[in-house]
């Protein structure tokens, strides 16, 4: 009897292990099959743009110091297509363009590596953008429906980010007579820029009302019934324009 | 003879006008004097050319049909200044107006400047302007109230009902794709529309209430661009 319960036992024991491998090796299967990934790599000038339209997932672009382009996409099941171009000093990837007409396309997500002066325009249906050190002329990224927009270490002429859920954090310079432009529905946009910036302020928030000006707070900004805030910092060479429908607008002296 | 008395009778001496014995002194100081000898040189040169044949060099190829060329474009010339001069004494008849006539004009010159003054600030003041709540003067509201121009509150409705065709087109779009889309991306979309929709609801509400408050105004309509914008990026899916 005990060594019927004792054969039991180890049979079960057995059963259990070769299961668990069993398990173990179709997850990981499955795994590899749902997880494609992309890599390519373009010679690139300084001034390259780089020009990106994503349908889903983050995209996350940084600035190095090599002249070329270092695209690499992680994409999830069902794989989307992908096809960069490259065209007269331009990278475009457009998966909106590549993938029109699939029913299903998973999430894609992005890590781009550009030159520093790289220009570099993205947009999403929906996931988070973060560019970082980058200092072209152009730098924009446009979220369709919602995610957070995250710039650091930027020092470009001309940003713009937008979004309609989500958080906008910008951290960089602002040059004289460039054009800074961020909107959002509902999230908070926070602004880190020098304490010596110059520039023609237009900040709307009109359901909150809670505009933040920290230390850019002068004589030189009217409030009006707090909706809307409008003035001058330095000379006001530049422009900074803010809106947010629903949400908060905080100005951080870097 | 010297140089003086010499350089004054050359020119007598090279038509040979001059008695043998004067001719004869020149003859000698020209061989003496150097300066002279020039002198009686160059003349002697300019004389030769005058004396040349002036058809060979002064008269183009065909100098008749050159007359004729410029006789005809005097004339058309001619004829061209004198219906020109008709035409500014007419102009200048016409041009006579009475006292009344002048007055009535110069009104309606200014009066029509104005208008368009406004009509042209209206019309192109951004949305993103820096003012605030920029109402407008009486003279314009009197003026949109007997139809001359729109006021702000019709250029609003114009443009929401604009805004509202496109938003329908793209509505239509979009509803024909999403039963492709999986439930992750209907969500959120969905949630985003949502969020939208509620601020258009919110400042429809507060411009009822207040049909002068521009800054709603304008934050509906930006409002309204994102909405046309969220359904057009979508239906592209």
């Amino acid at each position: 009897m005990n060594w019927n319960l004792k054969k039991f036992f180890t049979f079960r024991k057995a059963t259990i292990f070769l299961l668990t491998v069993v398990f173990f090796f179709v997850s990981s299967a499955m795994g590899i099959s749902a997880q494609k990934n992309f890599a390519r790599t373009y010679p690139a000038s300084k001034n390259v743009r780089l020009q990106l339209t994503n349908r889903t997932g983050t995209v996350t672009v940084e600035g190095w110091d090599k002249e070329e382009i270092s695209i690499s996409a992680f994409m999830e099941a069902p794989a989307a297509n992908i096809e960069p171009r490259s065209l007269s000093g331009t990278i475009d990837i457009n998966l909106v363009k590549d993938n029109q007409g699939r029913n299903e396309v998973g999430n894609v997500n992005f890590l781009i590596k550009v030159p520093f002066s790289s220009s570099v325009d993205i947009e999403t249906r929906m996931g988070n953008l973060n560019v970082s050190n980058v200092r072209g002329g152009l730098v924009r990224a446009h979220i369709s429906s919602e995610g957070d927009i995250t710039l650091t270490n930027i020092n470009a002429d001309n940003v713009a980010a937008e979004n309609v859920i989500g958080d906008i954090f910008f951290d960089g310079t602002i040059a004289s007579s460039g054009n800074y432009r961020f909107t959002s529905t509902r999230g908070n946009i926070n602004l880190r820029i020098p304490f010596n910036s110059s520039f023609r302020l237009i900040a709307t928030a009109p359901s909150t009302r809670n505009i933040s000006l920290g230390d850019f707070a002068n004589s030189g900004m009217r409030f009006g019934d707090g909706r809307r805030v409008v003035g001058q910092n330095g000379d006001g060479s530049a422009t900074i324009s803010v809106t947010n429908q629903r949400g908060s607008i905080s100005f951080i002296r870097r | 003879m010297n140089c003086e008395q010499c350089q004054e009778l050359i020119s007598v001496y090279l038509d040979n006008e001059l008695e043998s014995q004067v001719s004869s002194d020149i003859q000698t100081h020209l061989a003496v004097c150097e300066s002279c000898a020039k002198v009686c040189e160059d003349f002697a040169m300019i004389l030769d050319f005058c004396n040349l044949d002036e058809t060979d060099y002064s008269l183009p190829p065909n100098s008749k049909a050159l007359w004729c060329r410029i006789n005809n474009l005097i004339e058309t010339e001619i004829a061209a200044e004198t219906p020109q001069e008709n035409r500014e004494e007419k102009v200048k008849r016409n041009w006579q107006f009475s006292f009344s006539q002048v007055f009535a004009s110069i009104l309606g010159i200014a009066l029509a400047s104005s208008l368009l003054t406004i009509v042209g600030i209206k019309n192109f003041s951004a949305p993103g302007d820096v003012s605030v709540n920029a109402s407008p003067s009486v003279f314009e509201r009197v003026l949109g109230k007997i139809g001359i121009i729109e006021t702000p509150q019709q250029t609003r409705e114009n443009r929401i009902k604009e805004q509202q065709a496109a938003i329908d087109y793209w509505n239509k779009r979009v509803e024909a794709k999403r039963r492709n889309w999986n439930n992750y991306l209907r969500e959120a979309f969905d949630r985003n529309l949502n969020e939208i929709d509620q601020v258009v609801f919110e400042y429809n509400r507060i411009l009822q209430e207040n049909p002068q408050d521009d800054l709603s105004g304008e934050m509906l309509d930006s409002a309204l661009n994102e909405k046309m914008e969220l359904l057009r990026e979508f239906a592209e899916l």
